[in-house]
């Protein structure tokens, strides 16, 4: 064979290799997207499950809402936010490519990575958006709600994970933060910014009495709550898998570190059966259990790409072994009513994570910027808790003060979906309501 | 009305309808912009009167 026709059948074969790295990766993204709607499916069936049968379809009504507005408010400001902002609040060169009006925001058949990337980040602002959505259940308008979970999906978590899950993050290249599985700009964020809004919210009416003692308020369907939460741990099998960078040679972390899936499989499963062994041995109720499987995710999730397996199981009982404990002090001590414990399992949650990766994976080197240090997590925990609460406390504030932000009591007591669903969840029975039979306003 | 901002596909790279036009781009942005706008808005209409009329009943 003569060198000439060599020469171009190797380049063929370059750019064969090549095109079919772009394919494995645009399909590798296409499909952990479409595993992370199960989160989704879970959050809907979770929360509907956990609210009491007179909100069920007002409850699923704003997931539906917040799914639907958080895919075009992200495509118009949320992509350019993480691109534009990893150097803090000055604009990067990368984020005019983000803009919604770039070649690269549509069909272009020399970009195959924008729309890939952008459908797996949108999912991820979907999904932080919705873990404020359980806590402030049967009693928040929908569109109060909606202004909300747009601010945070679209707007507040990717600036911090353009300050802390981006290759040139400044949380990273100046702090040496470690977070792979995004437990800071996913997880305390969105549970720091519930917090801010639960404060303004207030409590369900009934929930407390007038001597501060607690009224149970029991969701009408535990079952469908349990498979729910169960779809949303199936669900982030996707999420963690879109955390990891494909290459075509190898996995990266976000960090551009090197990885493997492997790594991933080990400490996620792990981090799932620790947390729920945590909180089955403290509660002993499946609602906790399941839900300590996600504390299990979230304690681990910084440090999936490093922990002995057994490490990552140790740290995540220990998240499911106290976060119960920390609800049962927000909501008996500071009075915060918080339908199914967001503020606990994914706020603190996400913190112990960050701090527990200081602990354990302290000295591993970034490749940006110092290594991983217990300070620098520490530090990266309170950028990302203040990023989360201060935005959600003052839009939920000036909510409040124009009247948006609470349903009224009557409709309160009657049940949002009489008052505003058009269709009924259980037409073949009677739904208790405040009024109409039932014993007090928790029932 | 020609959408395509190509006439062949050798070469091709941002192909998307109007990807040439950046006037018709930027209407199409603002209507999908005000159209996300109206919908919350006439989401606080809707609440803030279907709870009236709960109340009136």
């Amino acid at each position: 064979m003569e060198s000439a026709e060599l020469q171009t059948r190797i380049e063929a074969l370059e750019a064969s290799l090549k095109m079919a790295t772009a394919i494995n990766s645009e399909a590798f993204y296409w499909w952990c997207t479409a595993l992370m709607l199960a989160i989704h499916a879970g959050f809907l069936a979770y929360e509907m499950g956990a609210s009491r049968a007179k909100n069920a379809l007002a409850s699923g009504l704003k997931n539906l809402v917040a799914f639907a507005f958080i895919v075009p408010t992200f495509f118009f400001v949320g992509w350019f936010i993480y691109n534009a902002f990893p150097t803090g609040l000055t604009i990067s060169e990368a984020g005019y490519g983000a803009l919604p009006w770039s070649a690269n925001m549509g069909p272009n058949l020399s970009d195959n990575a924008s729309g890939i990337f952008w459908a797996a980040f949108t999912l991820f602002a979907a999904t932080t958006a919705s873990i404020m959505s359980g806590s402030v259940i049967e009693r928040i308008r929908i569109s109060g709600f909606t202004i909300l979970a747009i601010f945070l999906g679209s707007v507040v978590w990717i600036l911090g994970a353009a300050w802390g899950w981006h290759p040139s993050g400044w949380l990273t290249s100046v702090l040496g933060l470690h977070d792979v599985g995004a437990a800071g700009c996913v997880h305390t964020i969105a549970g720091f910014f519930t917090l801010g809004v639960l404060i303004n919210l207030g409590a369900r009416i009934g929930r407390f009495n007038a001597d501060g003692t607690v009224n149970e308020i029991n969701g009408h369907n535990m079952p469908m709550s349990l498979i729910g939460l169960m779809l949303i741990v199936m669900g982030f099998f996707g999420f963690l898998g879109g955390c990891i960078i494909y290459t075509g040679d190898t996995w990266m972390t976000i960090y551009n570190t090197p990885t493997t899936l492997s790594a991933f499989g080990f400490n996620t499963l792990m981090g799932v059966a620790g947390g729920m062994l945590g909180c089955y041995l403290v509660t002993r109720d499946p609602f906790w259990m399941m839900s300590g499987a996600l504390v299990g995710v979230i304690s681990a999730a910084p440090g999936l790409d490093v922990y002995y397996p057994p490490l990552a199981f140790l740290i995540s009982f220990a998240g499911g072994c106290v976060i119960p404990k920390l609800h049962n002090v927000l909501l008996t001590r500071f009075k915060i009513d918080d339908a199914v414990g967001a503020v606990a399992v994914h706020g603190f949650g996400g913190v112990w994570g960050l701090v527990a990766c200081g602990i354990f994976a302290a000295g591993y080197p970034n490749a940006e910027g110092p290594a991983v240090s217990f300070l620098g997590q520490v530090e990266s925990a309170a950028v990302f808790m203040l990023l989360g609460f201060v935005p959600g406390y003052g839009l939920s504030y000036v909510l409040k003060v124009v009247g948006l932000l609470r349903c009224s009591e009557e409709v309160e007591m009657a049940g949002l979906d009489l008052a505003e669903v058009p269709v009924k969840a259980y037409p073949e029975s009677r739904i208790p309501a405040f009024g109409d039979g039932a014993l007090s306003p928790a029932e | 009305m020609n959408a395509s901002p190509i006439t062949v596909w050798e070469g091709a790279t941002a192909y998307f309808t109007f990807a040439d036009s950046p006037l018709i781009l930027s209407v199409v942005l603002v209507g999908a912009i005000a159209a996300c706008v109206y919908a919350i808005v006439s989401m606080a209409q809707h609440e803030t009167a279907s709870s009236k009329k709960f109340k009136a009943k």
